[in-house]
This record gives C-alpha cells, sequence and structure tokens, in this order.
C-alpha cells in the first residue's frame, strides 16, 4: 500500500512523515517518532496505557488512526516535562508510590494531566472516575489517589516538587 | 498486533461522504470514533479496503433542540451526551445509560452512532484470528458452526451496546441516509434479532442522526448494567426502564433490555400490568418476570445463561421500584 505524507503536531512540534493511512496513532510514535513513553499494554484497547492528549482530551494512541490525527496536537508523555524538569503530578507518582512496574504510568499520568487541567480542585469521586479509565495491575491504585492528592495541595501551595510533603520512605 | 493495510478517506462534506461510501459499497466500513472498528479490525474480524473517516462531518455533530423533541448528530460523542444540559434536564435515563459505557477515556472517543450500529458480542467471535482458527471459525465470521448452539444454523452473538436500550424506551428514531435519499425508522425497527445481520442498514447507508421525540421528554427512569468490571466493561445483561407519572400513579412505563439476545429489545405487555389493583412490589415482581422471559441469553459471554437471565429479573424489579421511588 501506498505511503501519504502526513502531518503531525506532537509535543508542539510538527513533524512530517510519510505513513501508510491504516497506521495507527500509538505505533507511528513509537515507531517513526521514537516517542517510547506510551506503552501498548493489551490488544483490545481497555488497558489506558497507551493514552494520549489529543486537543487536549485524553484518548487511545492505540485505537486512533494517525492520519486521522493530522491537524490535531498530540501531547503524549514526553511533552509533559516542563522546561526540563518533573511536572507536580509525575513527581508526586514517583514519591507516593503511584508507579511501581511503571508500565501503567504514561497512560496514567495523561488521564490524570487532563483532570487537573479541567478540575484544578477534583472531589474524590472525580479523581476516582478518572482513575477508573486505565487498568494497573501493580499499585492497587490507592497511592496513585493520595499522588493526585498531594499534586493538588502542592500545586495550591505552590509547593510543587517540595520533599518535606512527600512520605518518608523506609 | 496491526491491521490490514487499507485506503483512508476523510470527506468534509456529507454528500462526498456519502457519494464515496455508494462507489466503494461493500469494500468500506465507517469508522466514526473506531473504539468497536479498530479493535475488532486488529482481530481481523474486518479487512476492508476502504475506511470512511467520518469524524470531519460537521453535519452530523452535536445535540439540538427542536420543534419536535432532540436532534443529535450520529457522530457526537458520549462524553457530549452525558455533559449535555438539555439532555440531562430533559432525558435523564439516556445520560444515565451513556455514563456506564467503557470508561470515561473511551466515550471521549466513542459516538452515540457507534453505539446503536455496535457488532454483536460472542466469546467465540470477539477473539483474535489465531485464537478462531484454532477453535474453529463460527456462523459470524469465516465459518459455517456455531459454538454457542451447537448444530444451529443461526448466529446468537449478544447485542451489547448500553444505549439504545435507553433510546427503545425514549421511541427514538434514526435517520439513515445514502447518495440519493433519506429514510427515518423507530430504533425497534433498525434491529433484525440476528446474531451476524444484526441491523437493517445497507452497505452504502450512513446513520445520520437520532430523534427524541418531545413526548418522551421528562420521564423519569433507571438503568441497572451487570458487568465484571466496574468500569472498561460491556454490560452482560442490562435494562432501561422508563416511567411518566401523573398524581402519584404510573402514566406510561417502558422496558428494554440489551446485551441477552442479538437485539435490545422493547419488552411487550408493560402497559398492561400497571396501575392494576395490587401492591407495587407485586406489580413489579411481575413486570420483571415479563422481562426475563424475554431474555433468552446463551453462552455467548463469561456469566452463564441462567444467571444471566436471574439478573435481568432482578434488575427489572429493582430498576421499577427506583424509578417508581423517585
Ligand atoms: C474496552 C472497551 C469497553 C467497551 N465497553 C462498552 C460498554 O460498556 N458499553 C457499550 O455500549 N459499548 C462498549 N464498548 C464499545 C464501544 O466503545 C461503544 O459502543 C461506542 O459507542 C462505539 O462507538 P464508536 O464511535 O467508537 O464506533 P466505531 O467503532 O467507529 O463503529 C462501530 C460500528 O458502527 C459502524 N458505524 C459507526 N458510526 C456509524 C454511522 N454513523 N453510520 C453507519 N455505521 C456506523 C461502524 O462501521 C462499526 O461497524 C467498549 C469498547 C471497548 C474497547
Ligand atoms: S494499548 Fe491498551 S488501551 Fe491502548
Ligand atoms: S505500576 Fe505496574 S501496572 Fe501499574
Amino acid at each position: 500500500m501506498t505511503k501519504q505524507l502526513v502531518a503531525l503536531r506532537v509535543n508542539r512540534r510538527l513533524h512530517e512523515l510519510a505513513i501508510e493511512s491504516s497506521w495507527l496513532l500509538l505505533d507511528t510514535l513509537r515507531e517513526q517518532l521514537q516517542l517510547t513513553g506510551s506503552k501498548r499494554g493489551c490488544d483490545d484497547s481497555s488497558c489506558g496505557a497507551c493514552t494520549v492528549l489529543v486537543d487536549g482530551i485524553p484518548m487511545l494512541a492505540c485505537t486512533l488512526l494517525a492520519a486521522s490525527c493530522e491537524g490535531r496536537e498530540i501531547t503524549t508523555i514526553e511533552g509533559v516535562t516542563e522546561h526540563g524538569a518533573l511536572a507536580a503530578i509525575q513527581k508526586a507518582y514517583g514519591d507516593w508510590g503511584g508507579a511501581q512496574c511503571g508500565f501503567c504510568t504514561p497512560g496514567f499520568i495523561m488521564t490524570v494531566k487532563h483532570l487537573l487541567a479541567t478540575t484544578p480542585k477534583p472531589s474524590e469521586e472525580k479523581i476516582r472516575e478518572a482513575l477508573s479509565s486505565n487498568l494497573c495491575r501493580c499499585t492497587g491504585y490507592s497511592q496513585m489517589y493520595e499522588a493526585i492528592k498531594a499534586a493538588v495541595e502542592a500545586e495550591q501551595k505552590g509547593l510543587a516538587g517540595d520533599e518535606k510533603n512527600a512520605p518518608s520512605r523506609t | 498486533m496491526t491491521v490490514k493495510p487499507f485506503q483512508l478517506l476523510c470527506p468534509r462534506e456529507l454528500s462526498d461522504a456519502l457519494a464515496t461510501l455508494e462507489k466503494h459499497s461493500g469494500n468500506i466500513r465507517v469508522l466514526a470514533g473506531g473504539t468497536d472498528l479498530l479493535p475488532s479490525m486488529r482481530q481481523r474480524l474486518f479487512e476492508p479496503e476502504y475506511v470512511l473517516d467520518i469524524r470531519q462531518l460537521r453535519e452530523i455533530q452535536g445535540i439540538r433542540l427542536t420543534e419536535q423533541g432532540i436532534e443529535i448528530g450520529a457522530f457526537t460523542t458520549l462524553h457530549a451526551i452525558e455533559n449535555s444540559d438539555e439532555l440531562k434536564r430533559s432525558y435523564p435515563l439516556l445520560v444515565e445509560a451513556a455514563k456506564t459505557v467503557a470508561s470515561p477515556v473511551i466515550r471521549n472517543m466513542a459516538t452515540i452512532g457507534g453505539n446503536v450500529c455496535l457488532d454483536t458480542r460472542c466469546l467465540w467471535y470477539n477473539q483474535s484470528l489465531s485464537w478462531r482458527k484454532s477453535c474453529g471459525f463460527c456462523i459470524k465470521k469465516d465459518g459455517n458452526i456455531c459454538h454457542v448452539a451447537p448444530g444451529g444454523t443461526k448466529c446468537w452473538a449478544a447485542f451489547s451496546a448500553d444505549t439504545p436500550p435507553a433510546l427503545l424506551c425514549l421511541q427514538a428514531e434514526i435517520e439513515i441516509r445514502n447518495a440519493s435519499s433519506s429514510r427515518r425508522v423507530t430504533l425497534e425497527k433498525f434491529y433484525t434479532g440476528e446474531g451476524d445481520n444484526y441491523r437493517r442498514l445497507q452497505p452504502d447507508e450512513l446513520v445520520t442522526h437520532i430523534f427524541l421525540p418531545r413526548g418522551s421528554a421528562l420521564y423519569g427512569g433507571a438503568y441497572r448494567k451487570l458487568r465484571i468490571r466496574g468500569s472498561i466493561d460491556y454490560p452482560l445483561a442490562a435494562v432501561a426502564v422508563a416511567l411518566k407519572r401523573k398524581n402519584g400513579d404510573f402514566e406510561d412505563l417502558r422496558i428494554a433490555i440489551t446485551a441477552v439476545n442479538p437485539a435490545p429489545l422493547l419488552v411487550a405487555g408493560v402497559q398492561s400490568l400497571v396501575n392494576r389493583a395490587m401492591t407495587r412490589e407485586r406489580m413489579a415482581e411481575e413486570i420483571a418476570e415479563l422481562a426475563a422471559r424475554t431474555a433468552k441469553p446463551l453462552t455467548t459471554s463469561a456469566l452463564t445463561p441462567e444467571y444471566r437471565r436471574e439478573i435481568i429479573r432482578v434488575f427489572t424489579k429493582r430498576a421499577v421500584l427506583e424509578a417508581a421511588a423517585d
């Protein structure tokens, strides 16, 4: 099948790619752009490990065609860091044990980033609802819930990145 | 696993989309949110030469108030439906059902048109090519046997979408178009009741709109869904109840079930049981019995048919009592 030229905006950079129109966004990100942060965790669009933002909205990169994303702004986990430093939510995930094996983490961070962007002070229910889009086989979700609450608090106090707020480790 | 190569067509105008469907009729699939079609294409259940991406067709997006009721474009996401103030106010049952579909992220992509058109599902069908090949292909795809009803010649795959039972209770109609004409049918008439050829849609046709009549506005209701996981999961038995009351009495009661038959079904005979001289509890039980008799689940999913049928009974009773208590 012939390839076509598609202009994809990923993490604020425009890429011109020669791809087949049947290619999935996830494969295009991972194999053409070497953005391997987004993971393939399942084969039936159920796990959320591939979640990216499309025009700011979380979607499954394994269930989108790359060519359908032309003209839209795609953000992957690689585009989440702020000026080279970890974003508050990334740091909180690390501090609170929100990531164990880490395979699900890039997807979760994208889902949670959208939650925090649209709901600066999410209720417990809102947090749990957001977390219900992604599967994690390690953490049991509670640590993520704590991490999100900590990130929200840090954001409010302007304390993002403050070590004192993190739980002590043994 | 990737999909078999195809050519993607992304028209901007509805007329172009319909002309494209006509031109490649039989060798083209409509791609809306893709949350059903793309996983199925990865499993090689569909291998079309062309795929028609309808996401740029503005004419079939959004929720509009009209004199007759509400018009919903087929390419309206379930996220937009669950957040529509108009729908929350006038058709809360649809909102409640939409909110149970898959997960919040999937609902950002999934459309109502895709939900209405959702392919029927079966343990023996929604599997990878190698899995299906090693077990023996079935009637629905590539084979001539049925693993669910051995010896049978009919496909029993279950229709498993959440919004259609709510839409049936609300007496929704859908608009279907091809390049030269347009027709409007009640949603009830859209489904055939067969597992393989489950919908009345010609290869050159597109579902363009869904209409909710004004007469169904402000019905109360409840939706109860059985699934294995609390999120990211299809219904394995579910019931929608819509109720209109007058002076405390039931004026109109409608019930529909999904995920237990090859089509979503309105339960017949409900109205004749309403307001008879019996306790509300007793009435709910008799209605639940009707619903359970309408359900004909087979071994198409991980839970047993007996359990799913019983759940239809239990959920119907609960949903009727809950709607009545509102
Ligand atoms: C993990 C997972 C869990 C899920 N859980 C649920 C669930 O709980 N409940 C549920 O109801 N669904 C569930 N789904 C299925 C699916 O996400 C939804 O049914 C969704 O609404 C389908 O819409 P879509 O726009 O993504 O459809 P698509 O995948 O784009 O299309 C589905 C089918 O309809 C056809 N089609 C779409 N739009 C039109 C149109 N306008 N005219 C003609 N044909 C059309 C397509 O050709 C295709 O055959 C789940 C899916 C996944 C992956
Ligand atoms: S890889 Fe599992 S949902 Fe995309
Ligand atoms: S940390 Fe291992 S799957 Fe979530």
